[in-house]
């Protein structure tokens, strides 16, 4: 293979892997937004939302498409449930408890790969998504058809939910929430509700972005929010924490250069690259690419 | 409080005693480490609990204090009492290189930095294999000696521990207890107004940062000799996630806070061993009961020591 | 104070769980990861090891003493590796240690087994550190597994000579394990007048997506893939390569050798070849013995972890007979005993290494069977 031909293969593969941090990144930029933490649990919902879908397609009443949805709706309740339990009560204490919800947010992480660890075991299972992946070639390159699927879904997910946050009236109540909860609430909108159906959101689209993910390695493990989790946090700082358009591109950045990094410097390194660019960035511009919520950053 | 000192008196023949009362070497090995995550969880609890920097590499300073004593055990075969206080003055020294840059951080970017930095911590060690022998790790590290004494017995490493746990209290309650103690005070309530005061609010932070490292570094060394092995693993990132839990969940800012959050956190999930996979279940519902209940921790609104480092009542940070 | 109490209590009642252990019971513990990735090959040491202590005590024993397995969870981890060095030397009780799996893990354990006397004989560990720690005087450390020196040659000579891939591309597990495999291959490929056109790493158990490497790796043409690691990594390689149209031969090691591999792999895995020691269904009878027992108890497959480590209760049935129900008599047994078992005939030399031969495997349809060619 010409290495213009590598070097085009493997910004695909970037491309791909950039697309799933994305979208696992919205619900970590959007959390933030609005509660101002980082919902250290969220990589783990990620990682349940895959396991519901592996049960749902080992029950085999479903194919991929149904055991995707059907893993979504789970998991965007179970990302309320876990709202409701771990740091609704803690926002009741008033402002400046952010670190306490940091602590609930690694116990309920801890409780739920241990939960994970007890019902299906700590070993790898196969997806089996029944995706009969076809190869496609082209100019020398290879792309198959879950690549081009995670792509797609990627790119409609976010267009789906840019127009909902800026047309809609329930996302400039998000909006509005997250410029000003407490002015929010004056004009009565309802604060809880907003900040369940973030969560909500951001759940569903970790549970997209883990099927996706699971259908492509035809790998679901319970460790395996920590990981992609990092990189999606990442992702959400390096957009600007609280961007959303900003969490897409930076997402998308962060699986290309690792993915090129990985290819062209060190495969062993392949996740310092996420933290050098977590590093750099919050050293040199620590309001993201597309400026974080007015107030953060700097001292 | 007359009596205060019989308390302390009692208090100290009890924690002389404990090696000659427990016998089983798996308790005693227990309270050995526990010590250890008393020491991590205290010197935490000075960078966060006293000027609100939010550290979540903590972990990643004992690992390179852990591997500069393995290094200079095993390579130079230097004395361990001469890697011990180095491997506390490595650590703070790679304290600065990320203190310093990320000293305008506040609150939460901070505590990426310090959790990106980590990480990159370990994947050095993991990936410089020419000095760390990288995944393999550094097994025979040798027991310190003292003249022809090997500290080999559990008792011998909990008089250690014990020590080097009681110098680091120390060390902080002098800290907080003294006028840099009150300034920090200040820079936590409320940095801008302790900078309007005339506060070097950076240079401040930068010595607690420094500080807290170095006591991480030095439990780090600790743990080399113990145990005799250290590899990257041996300080993860959810270690770090759980010291920083630690002094939350006992009571930040108090002195006592976090030897309990420590107590709890490592000895809870050792004690119910048998349930095997249970008992990490467990630790995840305490902490977020305990913080849904009581955001204080459980000293939260209990006097310290001293009387003098109080929370306010209400809770409120300045940022 | 009373959270402490309530530790201890509950850690007593922990202790009474563990059940008594009756004066002539013989002790032996294993160690390996029940949980955690290798999960699969590490209940198969600890059956393997519960298998021979069964047999062994439905003909009376050891000098009429029933052998008692406790089995560890090292979880793969070091630490936890060092943890339950220190619980297993300091009870009394137990005699010799069948542990561990990851090479880690095994040197983790190490120094402490043998400040405590305890023999370490483990029944997977492979590096060829251990083989070093195992000649050192005292060291209580012995294997009934052929290191990776052995194995790497061996397969580095299959793939070079008898198939003639000059050009090999190899692909290894940043850990002990993968590093001995890695350099042996290094070594010995270019000996065999072979190349090593890429060598790439990851990590067990944490890198899931190979595209990037396998992008790369095909871009160099290689004649083969080695892979110096485990099941795992070895399924996701061959299934992502298929997905990008690409079925590259693949060697291993016995890391590869499992089950698992085939029910992880599905049909991207036909074709990979691997050395090991042991098949199951294969003609000689002892080994078929096994295999009817093996498979009349778990209900599963044996495989070559749970062989090695039934070996390695027979080697500490032997020792004890001749040197005692003690640490020190069975370490001062270890290396004279010669004891036929299910992988050869377990006989130690001064670095505590075995050496046995290896066969040449693969998978076809689905099943693991001695490879064609």
């Amino acid at each position: 293979m010409q290495p213009l031909q590598q070097l085009v293969q493997q910004i695909i593969n970037g491309l791909v892997i950039g697309s799933v941090y994305s979208l696992v990144a919205l619900g970590y930029t959007m959390v933030f937004g609005i509660l101002g933490f980082i919902n250290f649990a969220h990589g783990d919902v990620f990682m349940i939302g895959t396991f519901f879908g592996l049960v749902l397609l080992g029950t085999g009443h479903f194919n991929f498409t149904a055991a995707l949805i059907g893993a979504a709706l789970l998991t965007g309740i179970a990302g309320v449930a876990i709202e409701v339990v771990a740091y609704r009560p803690v926002r009741r204490f008033g402002k400046g408890f952010e670190d306490t919800m940091l602590v609930s947010a690694i116990g309920v992480s801890i409780f739920l790969e241990t939960l994970a660890q007890i019902i299906w075991g700590t070993e790898t299972h196969a997806l089996n998504s029944g995706i009969h992946s076809v190869d496609f070639q082209f100019w020398g390159l290879n792309v198959s058809s879950i690549q081009i699927l995670i792509l797609v879904t990627g790119v409609v997910l976010m267009v789906v939910l840019h127009l909902f946050v800026t047309r809609t009236v329930t996302g400039a109540a998000m909006r509005a929430t997250a410029q000003n909860m407490l002015a929010a609430r004056l004009m009565g909108i309802g604060v809880n509700r907003i900040i369940a159906i973030t969560f909500a959101i951001g759940s569903v689209m970790a549970a997209v972005g883990g099927m996706m993910v699971g259908a492509y390695f035809d790998a679901v493990y319970p460790l395996m929010g920590w990981t992609a989790g990092i990189k999606a946090f990442t992702a959400a700082v390096l957009g600007g924490v609280g961007s959303i358009p900003g969490a897409m591109v930076a997402g998308v950045l962060i699986g290309l250069v690792e993915t090129l990094g990985s290819a062209y410097i060190s495969s062993g390194f392949r996740d310092g690259f996420a933290f050098i660019i977590l590093i750099l960035t919050l050293l040199f511009m620590p309001s993201g690419l597309f400026k974080a919520r007015k107030g953060e950053g700097k001292v | 409080m007359r009596l205060r000192w019989l308390y302390w008196l009692i208090g100290g023949i009890i924690l002389f005693l404990i090696p000659h009362v427990i016998s089983d070497e798996y308790w005693m090995h227990m309270i050995i480490t526990t010590g250890m995550w008393m020491m991590l969880a205290v010197s935490m609890d000075l960078i966060y609990g006293c000027t609100g920097q939010l550290n979540l590499g903590h972990a990643a300073f004992a690992a390179v204090g852990a591997y500069i004593t393995a290094l200079l055990m095993l390579r130079l075969e230097w004395s361990y009492w001469l890697a011990l206080p180095l491997s506390g003055l490595g650590a703070a020294a790679v304290s600065l290189l990320v203190g310093v840059p990320t000293m305008r951080l506040k609150g939460l970017y901070l505590g990426l930095a310090t959790l990106g930095f980590s990480e990159i911590v370990r994947l050095t060690l993991l990936m410089w294999a020419s000095v760390t022998r990288g995944p393999m790790g550094l097994p025979g590290i040798p027991l310190p000696t003292f003249g022809s004494f090997t500290f080999e017995s559990k008792t011998s490493f909990y008089y250690m521990i014990l020590a080097l746990l009681l110098f680091t209290v120390f060390c902080v309650y002098r800290i907080i207890h003294s006028r840099v103690g009150i300034a920090l005070m200040a820079i936590r309530d409320d940095e801008i107004a302790a900078r309007a005061m005339g506060i070097d609010s950076s240079r401040y932070k930068i010595l607690v940062f420094v500080v807290g490292t170095f006591f991480a570094g030095i439990a780090g060394s600790f743990y080399a000799v113990y145990v005799s092995f250290i590899s990257p693993d041996s300080f993860k990132m959810l270690d770090s996630f759980m010291i920083f839990a630690m002094p939350i969940l006992g009571g930040i800012g108090t002195l006592v806070g976090p030897l309990i959050g420590a107590l709890i956190l490592y000895v809870l999930p050792e004690a119910t061993r048998v349930f095997a996979q249970y008992r990490m279940l467990w630790v995840g519902i305490l902490l977020v009961v305990t913080m849904v209940t009581q955001p204080l921790g459980i000293l939260g609104g209990l006097e310290t020591l001293a009387g003098k480092f109080r929370r306010p009542k209400n809770g409120v940070k300045a940022e | 104070m009373r959270l402490h109490l309530t530790a201890i209590a509950l850690a007593m009642l922990g202790l009474l769980a563990a059940g008594p252990v009756r004066a002539q019971d013989i002790t032996i513990a294993t160690a390996s990861p029940l949980t955690g990735t290798c999960a699969q090959d590490g209940n198969a040491i600890k059956n393997g090891a519960v298998l021979a202590a069964e047999i062994i005590n439905s003909k009376g024993g050891i000098n009429g003493r029933k052998i008692k397995v406790i089995s560890e969870d090292d979880r793969s981890d070091p630490k936890e590796a060092a943890t339950l060095a220190n619980k297993l030397t300091n009870d009394k009780d137990v005699i010799a240690v069948i542990g561990h799996y990851n090479s880690s893990c095994t040197l983790a354990g190490h120094p402490i087994y043998a400040r405590g006397h305890l023999l370490e004989l483990s029944p997977a560990s492979t590096s060829p550190a251990i083989s070093v720690e195992g000649a050192k005087p005292n060291s209580f450390l012995a294997r009934t597994i052929i290191t990776d020196a052995d194995q790497g040659d061996f397969v580095a000579k299959w793939m070079v000579k008898d198939r003639g891939f000059k050009k090999v591309a190899v692909l290894w597990e940043n850990d002990d394990y993968g590093l001995g495999l890695k350099e042996v291959m290094e070594k010995r490929v270019p000996a065999y007048g072979g190349q090593c056109v890429a060598v790439e790493s990851y990590y067990m158990g944490e890198t899931k997506d190979f595209r990037p490497i396998l992008t790369k790796v095909r871009g160099l043409n290689p004649d083969c893939i080695f892979i110096g690691g485990l099941y795992n990594e070895a399924a996701l390689v061959a299934k992502q390569a298929l997905d990008m149209g690409w079925k590259p031969l693949i060697f291993g090691t016995d890391g590869i050798f499992s089950p698992a591999l085939v029910k992880l792999g599905g049909p991207a895995v036909e074709g990979m070849m691997f050395s090991g020691i042991f098949l199951s269904d294969a003609p000689i009878p002892i080994v078929q013995e096994y295999s009817k027992a093996y498979q009349a108890k778990f209900n599963i497959e044996p495989s070559e972890f749970d062989a090695y480590s039934y070996d390695a209760m027979l080697v500490i049935a032997e020792c004890i007979k001749k040197g005692g129900a003690t640490r020190d008599g069975v370490w001062g047994q270890i290396h004279s005993v010669k004891v036929p078992g299910v992988t050869g005939l377990n006989v130690f030399n001064a670095s505590g290494d075995v050496v046995k031969d290896s066969i040449k495997m693969e998978v076809q349809n689905a099943k693991i069977v001695l490879a064609a060619k």
